[in-house]
């Protein structure tokens, strides 16, 4: 089943809301959310890490999960961490504003 | 909706062995300045370093590793780093430093599985990292006096932090040629430390340059040059950054200029310019990380956690300024001062944790009034 676009961009946007705490930069600027789509009535988002080993792993997945939850429009959804493709810096958003400035998250705070 | 197959539990419940490795390590410190407190069970000074490396920074760099891995067997490195803790702490130490070996020996597999599901430089220099606590605790078992394996427990923070920044600052798009030069020089910082058992001081003032020429290259191409620039933890983490960098320089200056010491002042001087100068800098720079990462809970920022930051540099220099003064009441203020700033650190967190829960229950009451 194709997922409606309108909460389809929803989920971006809101997504846009977690931050990498050290990079001061949304995960979907960083490249690091592969896929948003719909199966079986539930809602999935395919996410990577930067490194298998990195630390934020579960932080990452807690603040997906804690993102999805937050919308109403959702009942079922899954956060599924992958690691294929590997993450590399050519992922991130070309047209990212990396470090111009304090992300917009953070200024309204 | 989760995939996670290790319980929170399971990791707040490593991470409190951790912290309690960093406050009996802290109170060991504390003994060894000087302070005299009469205890049932007191801990003995000379358990300062064995506890802040292993029982604190091995429990905590193993406990995120293995957190970040997902696989039980992993749990298995912090799970021995927090037994041995206890029985060092109990005075078995024969079991405790085999236990610490075997937490030590899981760790380096931990680190040889990342690298083989991701084999680039950066997991090699982590692989460094874990291989150097492992050699210095093999050395710990066989009763090498701590002065002569110390140089390796230096080796694990530091390796591992190092591999950390080459990994992040792939977005800094560094030269390959400038990451081989960062390769090659912790290669070299290597070889001089090891050369320390053979020729101890020249061979630390050699490892002392490359020192500075390591932390001049995180100058140069860490990311934390431009995070500076943004907001909350993001800039507070590349202050951190960077003032840890400024330590390692000095620690590397004062390493060519006095080598080496076995014990005595500059002893003293040089390994707090690095664990407390540079490693905890680093600590409170992942801090808004590392605890979410295993405990679920986002620290919620506040100015506050500049206090303990200024503090942490403020008294180490004081530290460091009586050390080469001779001067043991200066050292003495600068030492329980870093104590305090780490525990002002320590204790923020769970303060803004509690505030910012205890501001949402309110407000969900006050929703709950105004709806009736």
């Amino acid at each position: 089943m194709p997922l409606d676009r309108d909460i389809r961009h929803r989920i971006v946007r809101e997504l846009r809301g977690v931050i990498d705490p050290e990079l001061g930069v949304n995960i979907i600027d960083l490249g690091l959310v592969y896929n948003i789509f719909c199966r079986d009535n539930k809602v999935v988002v395919e996410f990577t890490a930067t490194t298998p080993g990195c630390p934020m792993r579960r932080f990452l997945q807690q603040q997906v999960e804690q993102t999805l939850d937050s919308i109403d429009e959702i009942d079922h959804f899954e956060a599924r961490l992958v690691w294929e493709p590997s993450w590399s810096i050519d992922m991130i958003s070309d047209d990212v504003e990396f470090f111009a400035q304090p992300p917009p998250q953070l200024q309204s705070n | 909706m989760t995939n996670r197959n290790v319980s929170t539990y399971l990791l707040v419940g490593l991470l409190f062995f951790a912290a309690i490795g960093l406050l009996t390590g802290l109170y060991a410190g504390l003994v060894r300045l000087g302070l005299t407190i009469d205890l049932i069970h007191s801990i003995s000074p000379l358990a300062h370093g064995p506890l802040m490396v292993n029982g604190f920074l091995g429990t905590l760099i193993s406990l995120e590793r293995a957190a970040a891995l997902e696989k039980k067997w992993a749990y298995l490195a912090p799970g021995f780093m927090a037994l041995s803790t206890v029985l060092l702490l109990s005075g078995i130490l024969g079991i405790g430093k085999i236990l610490l070996l075997a937490g030590s020996l899981f760790l380096l597999i931990i680190m040889i599985y990342l690298y083989r599901l991701h084999p680039r430089a950066y997991h090699l220099i982590m692989i460094m990292g874990a291989g150097s606590l492992f050699v210095g605790n093999s050395l710990y078992l066989f009763n090498v006096p701590i002065y002569t394996l110390v140089s390796w427990w230096i080796g694990f923070p530091l390796l591992t932090i190092f591999g950390e920044r080459l990994e992040l600052n792939r977005i800094m798009r560094p030269p390959q040629k400038a990451i081989w030069l960062f390769v090659t020089l912790i290669f070299l910082w290597i070889l001089g430390i090891t050369a320390t058992h053979i020729q101890r001081n020249i061979s630390w003032q050699i490892a002392s340059v490359l020192l500075i020429m390591l932390a001049l290259w995180l100058f140069k191409y860490d990311v934390a040059r431009r995070t500076i620039k943004a907001a909350q933890w993001t800039r507070y983490s590349a202050l951190c950054l960077l003032t840890g960098y400024g330590w390692l320089v000095l620690a590397g200056l004062f390493g060519i200029w006095k080598g080496f010491p076995r014990a005595g002042l500059f002893y003293d001087a040089q390994l707090h310019m690095i664990f407390v100068g540079f490693v905890f800098s680093m600590i409170f720079a992942h801090a808004s990380v590392i605890i979410p990462s295993l405990s679920g809970k986002s620290i919620p920022y506040h100015k506050y956690f500049y206090l303990p930051l200024i503090l942490l540099h403020l008294f180490l220099l004081i530290r460091v300024a009586g050390d080469i003064a001779i001067a043991a009441t200066v050292r003495q203020i600068g030492g329980y001062g870093n104590v305090l700033a780490i525990l002002l650190f320590l204790g923020g967190v769970p303060y803004h944790l509690f505030k910012i829960s205890s501001q949402k229950r309110k407000k969900k009451g006050s929703q709950l009034q105004n709806i009736a």
